[in-house]
Parts: structure tokens; C-alpha cells; sequence
């Protein structure tokens, strides 16, 4: 058997670089979560094979030393059970970001590093939050930060064609250069068809 | 409020200018508003200082949005009519902060909500302090949550070890895997009041003077009764 925790702790060491980079998502680390996922079971085996002979021994008076191994491997299923926890929860904190930073639809290119798992909770917080937003009649993922301009200036990138902006229509041909009201701005900031321009 | 201003504004009937909507902002009852939105901010930023997730300011949440509504009908109603860009901007930015204002308490709250669902969850208090949607909100999330530990993770355990309540059902009686708020943690806050000596634990051994308007930085616990009784704001 490995060195007890390692595994675990290399797999807590990887949730903190999830959480630390900012720009891209990790895929899954399947690999090394299957390799403390079958630690724990081993530490299972051998705790199940002192408890077992802890019963043989119980007659006699002697401090029995499986007791001791016993409790070891007990400790270590636990801190394993904690590393692939957090790491979960680590990623799935990331997860919900995404849900508000990009929304209800993810890009490809994230979700081929999600598991399979992760993708059915992307999809049930997503319902969870939108239906919250739709009950309450507010969008909460949009002026994340406190408004300073009621408008800005922004420059087109996909092809939007003829939008209703201020129940006006206008045109907004990519590449083109438009001010208008920062809450119509966002939404299609998050969806990357606008960027905010700076002079 | 006006009432006879309000119907005729709303008929549309009236030509108003530059003073037109001025003064039938003001007949929103600007001194309302105001208030409304001075409490909303005290309400928000004792909601984003608190450890735990406080009472929901239901009222206060739906005068509001009552308000900001009114508030954006009429710059829309005027926004033809009116000449003056800059005031038409002063009144766009003035609703946008409210709005964010509104928008940025519901978030704290969701937040608090997904840090500590369970435990909201298990505690009749707490749970009686969310909105009725956020209490639905909470419970989708509990499920959802559930789910992804137990399909990513506890599924592959040993059974005994496989609860996301307890450590293992081996040892542990109670469910000591549930994340709790730390009451006992530090904030600052501003007395409102001169409330006078105050006990900062059960003894008496250690009591603070409370004047208006001073600073202090106190543990959450002891002065959460003030904060309840609004005889203090968090900052």
C-alpha cells in the first residue's frame, strides 16, 4: 500500500489550483480520484481484517495491538473521504460561478472538462437558480458591480443584426461602435456577442 | 404622494417640461424614497457583515420594487418629451442604483443560503427567515447537492462511511458534517444609539460603552439582540 494520505492530499493540492486558476476550468481529474477512491477501499479491507481479529482476540487480557492499526486505517478512510469531498466541493463552487458569470449554456470547450456528474449539477443549479430569478421577476447575474454609468460604450463582435434597444430598433453590425444602456449591455456581454469598449 | 398628480401623469394627457419632471419625481414622494432606499442600504450592508443570513426584509424589498417600477415608468413616459439629457441620466443612474442595491441583498442572501443550506435547513429559526421563494430555492439546492456528493463520491465508500451528514454511522451519533456560520467571529459596527454600558458575555466580566455613532469592532454573538432590535448597524 501507498503512503498513507498521499493520494489524498495530492488530490486537495489539485482542487486548490482549480480554485486558483482563474481563466480556464480543469478537466476532472478522474485518474487520481480513482486512485483514492480504491486507497479508501484498501484501508476498508485492512480495517475490516483487524476488526475481525480484534473479535478473535477478545478473550484475552493483553492491549491488543490490531486495536490500534484498526484505528489508523479508520482515520484514514475518514481523511480520505474529506479529500474527495472537498475536491468536489471545490470544483463544484467553481461550477456555480460559471452559472453566473456565463449562464444557463455553457461553451464546449468548458463543458468537455466537466464530468458527467458535474454536468447534471451544472443543469439542476442552473434550474434551481433560474426559476428563483423567474419567481422573484429579477435578474440577479447581471450589475455585479455597483453602477457607476447608466451607459456605456461597447463594440460589436457577433452578428446581432436588427435588435430592439430602448424600444429602438438599431442595427448593430459587427465591429461597430455603440453606447447604450449598461443593462442592456450585459447580457450580451456574458453571452461574448458585445465587448465593453474603452476609447 | 399627490394623488390627482399621479392620475393625470399616468393619463399622459398633460405636455410637461424640463420642470414638469422634475417636480413629478419629486411627487413620487422623493422623501419616501429616499427613507425606503436609505433602509434598504442599511438592510444590505448588515446582510453582507452578519455571519448568518438575517430575517428577510420582505416589506421593505416590496416597496421598493414598487418604487423603482414607478420610477421607470415615468423617466420612460418622459424620456420623449424631455430635452434635458443630463437630468434623463441623473434619474436612469438613480433607479440603476437602487437596483443594484435590491439585486446585490438577494445575492448576499443566496450565498449565505448555498454556504450553509443544511444547516438552515435543520434550524426552524433560520429557516423562518428566508423568503418563501428562498426557502424553495434552498430546497432545490439541497437536492441538487445531495445528488452530485452522492453520485460523485459517497456511492464509492464503504456504506458505513457514505453519509454526507456523518463521518461514518460507525461512530458518529450526530450529523457532524454540517457546516456552521462562526457566530463568534469579529465585525464592525456602529451604534445607532446611546445604548450605555452593554455585557459582552453571560458573566459580566467584560461590558462595553455603547455611545451614538461610535465605531467599535465586537463579536457577532452577544450583539445580535441589537441588531435584531435595529439599536445597531454592521459596517
Amino acid at each position: 500500500m501507498a503512503m498513507f494520505g498521499k493520494k489524498g492530499a495530492e488530490l486537495v493540492r489539485e482542487a486548490k489550483q482549480t480554485l486558483a486558476t482563474e481563466d480556464q476550468f480543469r478537466p476532472f481529474n478522474q485518474d487520481l480520484f480513482e486512485q483514492v477512491v480504491k486507497e479508501t477501499d484498501e484501508h476498508y479491507a485492512h480495517l475490516q481484517e483487524r476488526m475481525s481479529q480484534i473479535k478473535a482476540n477478545e478473550s484475552s487480557e493483553a492491549v491488543d495491538p490490531n486495536f490500534v492499526g484498526g484505528c489508523a486505517q479508520h482515520r484514514s478512510v475518514l481523511r480520505n473521504k474529506r479529500c474527495l469531498l472537498a475536491y468536489v466541493n471545490a470544483r463544484m463552487s467553481k461550477i456555480k460561478q460559471l452559472r453566473w458569470d456565463l449562464g444557463a449554456v455553457l461553451p464546449d470547450d468548458i463543458t468537455a472538462n466537466l464530468s458527467s456528474t458535474e454536468r447534471t449539477f451544472f443543469q439542476g443549479y442552473s434550474e434551481a437558480l433560474s426559476s428563483y430569478m423567474a419567481d422573484i421577476n429579477l435578474d440577479l447575474t447581471v450589475d455585479a458591480t455597483p453602477p457607476k454609468d447608466p451607459y456605456v460604450q461597447i463594440r460589436v463582435i457577433g452578428n446581432l443584426g436588427e435588435v430592439l434597444l430602448d424600444d429602438q430598433e438599431t442595427s448593430l453590425l459587427p465591429h461597430s461602435i455603440h453606447f447604450m444602456t449598461r443593462t442592456e449591455a450585459e447580457p450580451l456581454v456574458m453571452q461574448g456577442l458585445l465587448e465593453i469598449y474603452q476609447g | 404622494m399627490d394623488d390627482a398628480g399621479t392620475s393625470e401623469r399616468q393619463d399622459g394627457s398633460g405636455t410637461y417640461g424640463v420642470g414638469g419632471l422634475v417636480d413629478s419625481l419629486d411627487e413620487l414622494g422623493t422623501d419616501e424614497v429616499a427613507s425606503d432606499v436609505v433602509l434598504l442600504r442599511r438592510v444590505w450592508q448588515n446582510e453582507k457583515c452578519a455571519p448568518e443570513i438575517l430575517p428577510y426584509e420582505a416589506s421593505l424589498v416590496e416597496r421598493v420594487r414598487e418604487q423603482i417600477q414607478l420610477m421607470e415608468e415615468n423617466i420612460e413616459a418622459f424620456a420623449t418629451e424631455i430635452k434635458d439629457d443630463l437630468m434623463l441620466s441623473l434619474y436612469r443612474m438613480d433607479v440603476n442604483r437602487t437596483l443594484f442595491l435590491l439585486r446585490s441583498y438577494l445575492r448576499a442572501r443566496l450565498s449565505k443560503i448555498e454556504r450553509h443550506p443544511i444547516h438552515i435547513i435543520d434550524n426552524q429559526e433560520l429557516w423562518d427567515r428566508l423568503s418563501e421563494y428562498e426557502q424553495e430555492y434552498t430546497n432545490k439546492y439541497c437536492e441538487v447537492l445531495a445528488k452530485h456528493f452522492e453520485q460523485t463520491v459517497l456511492i464509492r465508500l464503504p456504506e458505513q462511511y457514505g453519509s454526507m451528514l456523518k463521518q461514518t454511522s460507525l461512530a458518529s451519533e450526530e450529523n457532524d458534517m454540517i457546516t456552521q456560520p462562526h457566530l463568534n467571529t469579529f465585525v464592525f459596527c456602529r451604534s445607532r444609539g446611546a445604548i450605555g454600558s452593554f455585557q459582552l458575555d453571560d458573566k459580566g466580566d467584560e461590558s462595553v460603552d455603547l455611545m451614538t455613532n461610535d465605531l467599535y469592532i465586537l463579536r457577532y454573538k452577544p450583539i445580535r439582540k441589537l441588531l435584531e432590535t435595529d439599536q445597531i448597524e454592521l459596517i
